[in-house]
């Protein structure tokens, strides 16, 4: 097992004594027995973080996160002593890291600030294209662009993003088009509708009858109602291109160069009110849509459409970690089923049936009311497709007759060795074998059952039995490990054709300038021949490298998500 | 003279049909020795004439002709020139019945020391009367069974051992025929096209449909039981190939045990190959080892190259 690293156990806080170097009066650390529990975190999921920091941000807030990943909760002076950073980068680095909610602050007594690294946040910067593209899927390029633009810069305010969004379609756009700000407006208020952009906790409005000095940090607070309430705003406006140099050249007189930046000098209707992506809601989405192709998979797809409609009805409803969405009526379900479907009622209450008494369990019945009460069993949908992840891991490393008896073990939950190889239909040899193999690998354990308080192995009963929990455990620490792997990858293959690719883009810059002072096809063509025919194919290849390895960490993160969502769900209900 | 004595011995059982003792043939021949006696006794009983019975007071010897004859003279008969020892291990052989006995246990129920049991069960063994079978479950034991007698299961581990090797090969084809068969129920089901309701119960398959399937395709030399199928079937059920349901089923129905009847029903997995398989190191066996600037990491690994050139 890996060892955590960072921090762990207990800590004490002392106060600094007049002697100490480096710290001011005015932030004496309070003498409390600071008794806390600092977050452990494994090995590998601090390298992927450092890697993810690295990419992202760069070197400094690499340096400053990982720091605080590693030792839990710390004020600012201290960081800045610990990493060896000059206290303006260290302010700088953690501007960064609160304004994409990878760092929070709290305030504790005599005023000291703490700052703590949120490492599950961090992490999460791998799915961000898969946010991305939920978006588009579901909102279509307008949504795409508008959730791509709140996960790059953390927080924005909605007249930002949609000024923002539409410049951007409008470069995409056909000559003489351009969006319209109305329509980028209506998208961010159905994603503010449907919970998957939210408003970010603000300052509250107090009173000035308050004497006292201001706190050293903002306590943000944010109701629950508040939440999704868009701002009554009249954006008027169409999207902007971006004009390319020359037009301004030849075009538009000096004189109207004050006008513009005059422009950027309104008062913004919705200053602080800002806006960030609803991450939950985004998992809550990926959770459906695994439990849908579950479905379809196992039965058809109408049995997938009646289940992705229940879900549907219940996004509201339900809180996110509830191990059962609210009972449905077959009747309100036979009201929501989207248009095209049009089954009767009684073809849908025998499809509600079977997929009740389906020995998936993901449906059950609660109730007769209505028509038949139905409810999704979250829980144990993710149990299963938590389940079925470890089934396919065990089948693709160790073959199929390992497999079988893997589900065998999961299945009667404790066997002994010869019932193994009696119920599996293995050679006695070729079985032991491959039990060894997977209890050497963690994803089986032995229970022993003395029959005499010697506990003599002969007089010892040995059974097998699977934990799913800490097999699931062990799997996603081997897939950070495998993404941080991926990644390292990626950067060397980066790294050892730099130098080509810093040629090709110069030769395209050369071009791109060239093309603008509109020079001949053949000064074009001598300048492309700059980059030879195997130098051409060496970067094809590498083009085609690197986009598998992100594609493969895309795909390993989707792994990391199952078994994630099953772990949680699991820790919540014990 | 010992002609005549075996002769009157024969006479006096035919007068006595309940068997004689020694002393009333010392009675009716007194000018015999006893030695000569017992002789003549001997014989007839190794020509097996006569039957040797033990009462309470004593040996009893009773003239052997057919009527008398009961099963254990039968079997006696077939004995010719055994003698005492040989017919009590014989006897507790029998008593074994398919399951066979151990020859340690004949030894604790004889009270015969090993080497004399060694060579009656020899001497047995090529009157073929007996036969040595080989346990399944520890193959240096030998059981002794009634030459006649089929083993019990337990011993050869039934269909699926012959000759105590297990038949790898042979459950592997019945386990692909078995998903076969069901799966193209479940094919035929799917684009039927009706209600949900009867698609999915006609993507059903009963273990005696199975069965039934099975032993009309004629694949197996052996007899297989319903039994023997559902063992298999449930090997698929732990190949994630197919699922079973239970349902009541009324008492008579065809293929129904103690009221009930399990279905089987071919399935697909619920989740496509999971991401981290896909990737080279959800399979890599030198992963614990790989680090950044050690012998193995990913830069320099292999199975990312090759990975990355397919």
């Amino acid at each position: 097992m890996e060892q955590p690293r960072g921090k762990t156990g207990w800590t004490e806080v002392t106060e600094p004594g007049p002697g100490r170097p480096g710290f001011g009066a005015s932030d004496r650390r309070p003498r409390v027995a600071a008794l806390r529990l600092l977050s452990t975190m494994t090995q590998a999921e601090i390298k992927l973080c450092s890697l993810l920091l690295q990419e992202h941000f760069g070197e400094i807030v690499e340096k400053i996160g990982v720091h605080l990943i590693r030792t839990g909760s710390q004020p600012l002076r201290v960081i800045a002593h610990d990493t060896g950073t000059s206290l303006d980068q260290v302010k700088k680095a953690l501007c960064v890291l609160i304004q994409h909610n990878l760092v929070i602050y709290q305030v504790h007594k005599r005023g000291v600030v703490e700052y703590e690294a949120q490492c599950s946040r961090v992490l999460r910067m791998l799915r961000y294209p898969r946010y991305i593209y939920t978006a588009k899927t579901l909102y279509s390029d307008t949504g795409e662009l508008i959730v791509e633009e709140l996960l790059l810069n953390g927080k924005m305010t909605m007249s930002a993003v949609v000024k923002k969004v539409a410049d951007r379609l409008t470069e995409t756009m056909e000559d003489g088009k351009t969006m319209d700000y109305a329509e980028v407006s209506n998208t961010f208020v159905r994603l503010a509708d449907t919970h998957f952009v939210q408003r970010c906790p603000f300052v509250p409005a107090t009173e000035n009858s308050d004497p006292g000095p201001p706190p050293p940090a903002p306590t943000l607070v944010i109701n629950e109602k508040d939440m999704y309430l868009v701002p009554k705003l009249s954006l008027i406006g169409k999207g902007k291109r971006r004009r390319s140099s020359d037009e301004d050249a030849t075009g538009e007189p000096k004189a109207k160069r004050p006008k513009h930046t005059a422009d950027n000098k309104e008062p913004i209707p919705d200053d602080g009110i800002y806006w960030q992506a609803n991450l939950d809601r985004f998992h809550q989405h990926f959770r459906d849509q695994g439990i849908v192709s579950a479905v379809a998979n196992r039965m058809d797809q109408t049995s997938s459409e009646i289940v992705r409609t229940m879900l549907r009805m219940s996004e509201i409803t339900t809180p996110s970690n509830a191990p059962f969405t609210q009972p449905l009526s077959s009747n309100e379900i036979f009201r929501s089923l989207p248009v095209g479907y049009n089954i009767s009622k009684q073809v849908l209450d025998q499809y509600l049936t079977l997929l009740a008494d389906d020995p998936l369990e993901f449906v059950g019945k609660s109730g007769d009311s209505g028509g038949g009460m139905y409810v999704i069993n979250l829980h144990k949908a993710l149990g299963s497709l938590a389940t079925a992840t470890l089934e396919s891991v065990v089948q693709e490393r160790f073959g199929s007759r390992c497999a079988r008896i893997f589900r065998l073990v999961l299945q009667k939950k404790h066997l002994e060795q010869k019932q193994v190889e009696d119920f599996a239909m293995i050679p006695a040899k070729e079985a032991k074998d491959m039990l060894y193999k997977m209890l050497s690998e963690n994803f089986i354990s032995l229970q022993e059952i003395p029959k005499t308080p010697d506990h003599a192995p002969s007089r010892t009963f040995y059974l097998y039995t699977v934990n799913i929990l800490s097999a699931a455990r062990m799997l996603l620490h081997r897939c950070y490990k495998s993404i941080a792997n991926l990644i390292e990858r990626r950067q060397f293959e980066t790294k050892e054709n730099k130098r080509l690719l810093e040629k090709s883009q110069r030769v395209e810059a050369i071009i791109a300038s060239m093309q603008a002072t509109g020079a001949e096809e053949a000064q074009l063509q001598e300048i492309e021949e700059m980059i030879t025919a195997p130098e051409r194919q060496q970067l094809e290849t590498l083009k085609r490298n690197v986009n598998k390895l992100d594609a493969s960490e895309i795909q390993v993160d989707e792994t990391i998500f199952l078994l994630e969502s099953y772990i949680e769900s699991t820790m919540k209900r014990q | 003279m010992r002609f005549l004595a075996t002769l009157r011995i024969i006479e006096l059982c035919h007068q006595f049909p309940h068997g004689i003792t020694d002393q009333v043939i010392q009675n009716e021949m007194p000018h015999i020795e006893a030695q000569q006696r017992a002789v003549a006794i001997n014989r007839l009983l190794s020509m097996g004439q006569l039957d040797l019975l033990r009462s309470n007071t004593g040996l009893l010897y009773r003239i052997k002709d057919s009527q008398n004859a009961g099963p254990v003279s039968f079997f006696l008969s077939k004995m010719k020139g055994s003698d005492n020892q040989e017919k009590l291990v014989y006897q507790i052989i029998e008593d074994a019945g398919n399951k066979g006995i151990w020859s340690r246990d004949i030894r604790y129920k004889s009270n015969l020391p090993l080497t004399e049991i060694n060579k009656i069960l020899k001497n047995l063994e090529s009157k073929k009367l007996i036969k040595a079978v080989k346990s399944v479950a520890a193959s240096k034991k030998k059981v002794y069974m009634l030459y006649n007698l089929q083993p019990d299961r337990s011993v050869t581990g039934g269909a699926w051992y012959s000759d105590q090797d297990f038949e790898s090969e042979f459950v592997e084809v019945l386990n692909q025929q078995c998903f076969k068969f069901l799966q193209s129920k479940a094919e035929t089901a799917r684009e039927s096209k009706q209600n949900p309701m009867i698609q999915r119960n006609s993507s059903f398959a009963s273990s005696h449909e199975v069965w039934k399937y099975i032993c009309e395709l004629g694949i197996s030399k052996v007899e297989l039981s319903m039994e023997d199928i559902e063992t298999i079937l449930n090997t698929l059920i732990y190949d994630g190939k197919v699922e079973m349901t239970i349902i009541a089923a009324k008492e008579g129905t065809v293929g129904s045990v103690d009221g009930h009847m399990k279905l089987y029903r071919a399935v697909n997995p619920i989740i496509p190959p999971t991401g981290l398989v896909r990737a080279p190191c959800g399979l890599c066996p030198v992963f614990d080892d790989c680090h950044e600037g050690g012998e193995i990491s990913p830069s320099n690994c292999i199975y990312m190259t090759e990975w990355l050139e397919f």
